[in-house]
């Protein structure tokens, strides 16, 4: 069913044959995005680059099911980001866990801070949630800041570096960045694939519902914090393997990645893609992180050029990149 | 209508791909291009709180490697430096370095300026066996933990640093308060500062924490005026030291004892004026004053003062300087930038390109090199603008300052 596809745009959809148009984008929206990430590396400027965007624009796809999908705004997603970062990092590092198994851990731990930061703050609306999830997540960066044996503290978490991979008897020189960025991208793919896969159930028109009219879904009977605690424990879990995935790129765990500097860069980036569309986080990342990199490589007064930008798209292009194509196709 | 739509899809993908198959196209002849030069990657922190001292380390670096391509570069390759933006963080300057190593193949890397991003910095050349040159203040990267034998620590460490100062400004007997920055510098020069006094047989009256970025200092006076110490001790950096000095000089901290600082900043004592930091006593690395006593400092300042319309070089700044220089001789001995050949040279390197001479130790890659202990001058006894310290004493360069090598954990 369309209705559950995408986006505030599906309601200004044309005629019936941009609708089958749009009915066939979204199924074929995984694969499809799947591809596009398969690209991405012999695109951009760098590698590195590459994996930046695949990272920041899985967390920006996690974020957009509570943001986007939900109705949601949270400002304490970083925690979840760093959470995964971290439990990945102290397993591999202080514990010498295997990789794939540290990656789940961090996964898991990410979820369930999630869980426990959602049920403390669902319960508030608006303006509020968002202080409590802030406040919150402020509480998750200062306990990494105070937990130094652990976590390394200012200074950040060292000495886990990863070089080789073992999967099934095959060894992947994971230093090498062409091989690093495909193997990251499996489990970005695997994520996308269940997002696509929770937006398509009955349980994603219910998230939607309660985004559109909280007070209906509930007159309808459905259980809105029960959802809305699940919504955002999945979310967590999205940010949360975007997280392991940055730590076993950069191989460091900066005390940075829980300031509520990322929380609002996450905010920043779904938006400026496009809030409530599938693929438009991924853009929005990309768009993002390649201004960055290209413009502060000119000149070193780059935030000028990016904070313009970014007001000309808050006036001009109020649903982001992707929300804005999407809708200019429905229109023709 | 439909079939028009994916017609015009394919075209425009068609497009894309054909402008992204040429840029790639046209990658391999950068490359190529590039292949002659060496190449030395230099991430630092252009924007951010650290900028002014960032650039001029660039402008530093920049001319040790003018002053090498002057004479014909090395081997008969010209040297060329990428300067990178790090914002002051860990990842991104994590991710500035990969892309330097990865897309840019550089055969070095020297730079950061800050505790967390240089040891960022090291994870990421300590895995590729790059060779890294760091020019920022840490213990922490001197440690067996940290260690990388592509890595060389060309700063000052907090360790060095408050040895020389306490040596110069405590006494025995001194009572001593503490102001300290709670993050990771402040607490390092804390505990060298405190491991100096109990060796010199002075006394703490008090410490007292303040958050990093504290503007107003106003509550910390009056407990550390109650402490009646001789020596008010100071350890923050950047604008904090600034904000810090200048709230003790309002509240008359200055005529009751003496205000001592870790590292006493050029760009400070330029931004606030000579009244508040009137006879404040900390260490450096550099000051420009040098150039009276050591040959190699009139040389420095003379060629950075051409090359920078008369601007005087700066502490931080002179870090850019040394740290480029010594890669460039290592390379020059090892004929070419063979990373094996170039930390042997290292290793063995003695080198006076600024300061007086300094060598790396063979255990921890630390710079055994001299540390200043500076006075800020009164406004009246200052020669020009740039004249602000007075030098109290060199500290000379000897390992005897430094932490011992089986106390930072490698095997004797």
């Amino acid at each position: 069913m369309t209705a559950s596809t995408s986006s505030i745009a599906s309601v200004m959809a044309g005629p019936a044959g941009h609708r089958g148009w749009r009915a066939r984008l979204a199924a074929w929206r995984v694969p499809l995005s799947i591809l596009a990430l398969c690209l991405l590396p012999w695109l951009l400027p760098s590698n590195a680059l590459a994996v930046n965007v695949l990272v920041y624009g899985l967390l920006a796809v996690g974020y957009n099911l509570l943001f986007g999908y939900t109705g949601l705004l949270s400002f304490g997603h970083a925690a979840f980001f760093g959470a995964g970062a971290y439990v990945t990092g102290i397993a591999i590092g202080r514990f010498g866990v295997p990789w794939f198994a540290a990656l789940l851990l961090g996964v898991a731990a990410g979820a369930a801070l999630a869980f426990v930061i959602g049920l403390l703050s669902i319960r508030t609306r608006g303006i509020y949630f968002s202080m409590v999830t802030l406040a919150l997540s402020q509480l998750v960066y200062y306990t990494a800041l105070q937990a130094s044996s652990w976590t390394g503290g200012e200074n950040g978490l060292r000495g886990f570096t990863v070089a080789k991979l073992d999967i099934l008897g095959w060894s992947i020189d994971f230093l090498d960045p062409i091989k690093k960025y495909y193997v990251l991208m499996v489990f970005a793919a695997a994520a996308l694939w269940l997002v696509s896969r929770i937006l398509n159930s009955p349980f994603g028109a219910v998230i939607e519902a309660i985004r559109e009219n909280e007070t209906r879904a509930r007159a309808c009977g459905y259980d809105v914090e029960r959802t809305k605690l699940i919504a955002f424990t999945l979310s967590g879990l999205i940010c949360a393997l975007a997280g392991t995935l940055f730590a076993l790129h950069l191989a460091i765990v900066p005390l940075d990645i829980l300031h509520y500097q990322t929380s609002g860069m996450i905010v920043m980036m779904t938006l400026l893609g496009g809030a409530g569309s599938f693929f438009g986080p991924f853009v929005g990342a990309l768009a993002f992180l390649l201004m960055e990199d290209v413009v502060s490589l000119w000149t070193s007064h780059w935030q000028i050029v990016v904070g313009t930008v970014f007001i000309l798209f808050v006036l001009f292009l109020p649903k982001g990149i992707w929300g804005t194509l999407i809708a200019w196709r429905a229109d023709r | 209508m439909t079939s028009q739509g994916t017609y015009s899809i394919t075209r425009r993908s068609a497009l894309a791909g054909l402008a992204a198959g040429s840029a790639a196209l046209a990658m391999p002849a950068l490359v190529r291009a590039q292949g002659e030069s060496i190449r030395i990657g230099f991430p630092t922190p252009l924007t951010g709180p650290f900028a002014a001292e960032a650039k001029d380390q660039v402008k530093s670096a920049e001319l040790a490697v003018k002053l090498v391509n002057d004479k014909g570069g090395i081997a008969g390759r010209k040297v060329e430096l990428l300067v990178r933006d790090d914002k002051l963080n860990a990842g991104e300057a994590a991710t500035r370095t990969l892309e330097l190593i990865e897309k840019d193949k550089v055969h070095a890397v020297v730079g950061a300026l800050s505790s967390a991003v240089q040891l960022a910095v090291n994870e990421v050349t300590r895995a590729r066996g790059v060779i890294y040159v760091s020019i920022s203040q840490s213990d922490t990267i001197n440690e067996v933990k940290d260690f990388s034998r592509f890595t060389f620590h060309e700063a000052l460490n907090p360790h060095m640093t408050t040895a020389a100062v306490a040596k110069h400004t405590f006494k025995p007997g001194s009572k001593i308060a503490y102001l300290v920055a709670d993050y990771a510098y402040g607490h390092e020069m804390l505990r060298g500062f405190k491991r100096a006094q109990a060796a010199i047989g002075a006394t703490s009256v008090g410490e007292i924490l303040h958050p990093f970025g504290a503007a107003d200092y106003s509550t910390f006076m009056p407990q550390l005026r109650a402490m009646r110490p001789d020596i008010l001790c100071i350890c923050n950096f950047g604008r904090d030291q600034a904000n810090a000095i200048k709230q003790a000089v309002d509240f008359g901290m200055n005529r009751q004892s003496k205000i001592v600082v870790p590292v006493l900043l050029h760009n400070q004592r330029l931004a606030v004026g000579p009244e508040a930091f009137e006879g404040v006593v900390g260490g450096a690395n550099y000051y420009w004053g040098l150039e009276d006593t050591i040959p190699s400092a009139k040389a420095f300042n003379d060629a950075f003062k051409a090359a920078n319309g008369g601007a005087y070089p700066t502490d931080y700044g002179a870090y850019g300087f040394t740290g480029v220089s010594s890669l460039l001789l290592a390379m020059a001995a090892a004929g070419g930038p063979d990373t094996d050949k170039v930390v042997a040279a290292l290793e063995k390197l003695q080198y006076d390109v600024a300061k007086g001479p300094q060598h790396y130790r063979a255990c921890d890659h630390q710079s055994v090199q001299s540390v200043l202990v500076l006075e800020s001058k009164k406004k009246a006894e200052m020669k020009n603008e740039a004249d602000l310290f007075k030098i109290l004493a060199i500290e000379p360069a000897a390992e005897s300052i430094l932490r011992t090598c089986s106390e930072l954990g490698f095997p004797a």
